[in-house]
């Protein structure tokens, strides 16, 4: 009976599928939103069921079982190609950035709808200073205007939201407005939305390593209990309960980590999709789940 | 009584069908994915063929200018055969590649190094050339890498910099920020004999797509590419990685 559902659905899908994946890139109107939805009930019920089968394992085969896990729990994103975005359409980068900025929260939602605990999204990193001032102006009151618009949102699906990165150089009014969405919702648990501002892998250790010759001084802590363990205690992703990403997605194309989540990245799965970030939808976010459950992982360790 | 029974069996049957057929969507569309990537898979090692035959002039000549140090990862199955290994070194050279740094996990690579080194024509160990290295011909300055230089490594240069820190005089309030800079963090790393070449490009061979702990520092700009596995490498597929690595622009955030 499954096999002759299966080869049923195989030819339904024979069809449905390429014209799904067809027509968003020729655009042609259909209606995908309901076949999108279904995906993702199922993509998300998947992982339940290995999270149910989990519970009912003795304890070394649920940490076996964890590390394979289907659905990541952690997704890093390097959201790039908002400027080629709108060069291609003959847009200002201004509206590159707001498409990006639009895409950003519609892909954070849908990650959170498929069982995600954390995403972390490279927002603006330490070397994007030096792009011209009035980019950088227009980044910032983006950064400003989508705090205070999305702040319902946060507060009405429990995210927690975390900004990771130098705060220094960030506008005043802005760096206040982060503190207050965060304190509104550090409560929170379950679903965390880290936003790296400023940010930079190799800030990140050096900061790491003053906060550790921080309490080494101040005799909170021995010079011997400085260890790997005591340095990812002190990197900027503790915040989150996985602090490693499982998979990480930087779009259009470039295929290099540039600075972000180096200590934290050893074994994430890296994918490098070709489409720009203002085009990154259900579809392509599907796909690169398809593809990560299709990895086995083996963090070093022979299987 | 009945009639209510009948229907939550009825609507509990609708539900596991639905649950069924969902499922098997989701697992029809990893088969079409995976169809997908079987395709193109065909088609990469045709152009990967036609490219080791010659019949591809774009890849006659590559301009290595940009490709100071390249990186390998290999995936800790596939170093077991040294002999893969000496046969992409031999590849590498022939391409004209003059600085490859290799990397596995477990440091099986660093037992192997003098059988590479002996096998391999025109290598030679990259700390034993020094900065100023500049082979001429066909020569190849390789070093061997492993977990134990990167996170390990990192630490110690970092116990180094708090030892300077607690030694110096320093006013109460300082934080360290004279003491922890990346310059720091660099020296403190050759220190502890970590040299912290930086690699242009990062090959990984292996099933999985990740560095698998290539030292972190290293990688900022680094450009990676998946290989696939090392027991199927192809000479054309890195002749192409190469080129394409040539062809890139990096802005490096700005």
């Amino acid at each position: 009976m499954l096999y002759l559902f299966s080869v049923v659905f195989t030819f339904l899908a024979l069809f449905l599928i390429p014209g799904l994946f067809i027509s968003r890139r020729l655009r042609v109107p259909l209606s995908l939103t309901n076949i999108l939805r279904f995906i993702k009930i199922t993509a998300s019920k998947y992982d339940d069921e290995e999270e149910r089968n989990d519970k009912r394992d003795a304890m070394g085969e649920k940490e076996k079982r964890a590390s394979n896990r289907k659905m990541p729990k952690h997704v890093a994103v390097i959201l790039d190609g908002n400027r080629r975005w709108a060069e291609k359409r003959g847009l200002g980068t201004s509206e590159g950035h707001e498409a990006g900025a639009r895409r950003l929260l519609e892909n954070a939602k849908d990650c959170f709808a498929m069982g995600t605990n954390t995403i972390s999204l490279f927002a603006f990193s330490t070397e994007n200073w030096e792009r011209p001032e009035d980019e950088v102006k227009c980044l910032m009151a983006l950064f400003e205007k989508h705090f205070r618009a999305e702040m319902p949102f946060f507060q009405r699906d429990k995210i927690k939201i975390l900004v990771i990165g130098n705060r220094a150089k960030i506008p005043e009014s802005l760096r206040g407005l982060i503190e207050e969405v965060e304190e509104a919702t550090k409560s929170y648990e379950g679903k965390n939305l880290i936003i790296a501002i400023d940010y930079s892998g190799r800030f990140d250790i050096l900061q790491a390593c003053k906060s550790l010759a921080t309490k080494v001084k101040d005799g909170l802590i021995q010079v011997e209990d400085i260890n790997e363990e005591a340095m990812e205690k002190e990197l900027l992703t503790k915040c989150s309960e996985f602090p490693n990403p499982d998979l990480l997605i930087r779009t259009s194309g470039e295929q290099r980590i540039s600075n972000f989540f180096l200590w934290q990245s050893a074994y994430t799965e890296l994918y490098f999709p070709t489409v720009l970030w203002p085009d990154f939808g259900e579809a392509e976010y599907l796909e690169a789940l398809t593809w990560y459950q299709q990895r086995q992982r083996r963090f070093g360790r022979r299987v | 009584m009945d009639s209510n029974q009948s229907m939550r069996l009825l609507s509990s049957w609708i539900g596991q069908i639905g649950d069924l057929g969902l499922n098997l969507l989701w697992r029809f569309i990893h088969i079409v994915v995976s169809l997908w990537y079987i395709v193109s898979g065909i088609s990469e090692a045709i152009e990967s063929y036609a490219i080791s035959l010659g019949l591809n002039k774009k890849y006659s000549s590559i301009d290595l200018e940009k490709l100071r140090c390249l990186a390998v990862v290999v995936d800790i199955e596939a170093v077991q055969d040294v002999a893969k290994v000496v046969e992409l070194l031999q590849w590498l050279t022939t391409i004209g590649v003059k600085q490859v740094g290799l990397f596995d996990s477990q440091g099986l690579l660093k037992k192997s190094k003098d059988l590479i080194l002996e096998t391999v024509p025109g290598s030679m160990l990259l700390e034993e050339i020094g900065k100023d290295f500049s082979p001429d011909g066909k020569r190849i300055a390789l070093e061997f890498i492993s977990s134990s230089d990167n996170k390990e490594a990192v630490m110690k240069a970092a116990n180094i910099l708090l030892q300077r820190y607690l030694k110096s005089s320093h006013p109460e309030n300082d934080q360290g920020e004279n003491f922890f800079t990346e310059s720091h963090l660099n020296e403190a790393l050759g220190v502890v004999g970590e040299n912290v070449h930086v690699p242009d490009l990062l090959l990984v061979y292996g099933p999985i797509r990740s560095h698998l702990g290539f030292p972190a520092w290293r990688l900022r700009y680094t450009e990676i590419v998946h290989m696939g596995t090392l027991k199927y490498m192809r000479y054309g597929s890195l002749l192409k990685a190469i080129h394409k690595f040539t062809g890139v622009h990096q802005n490096y955030g700005t």
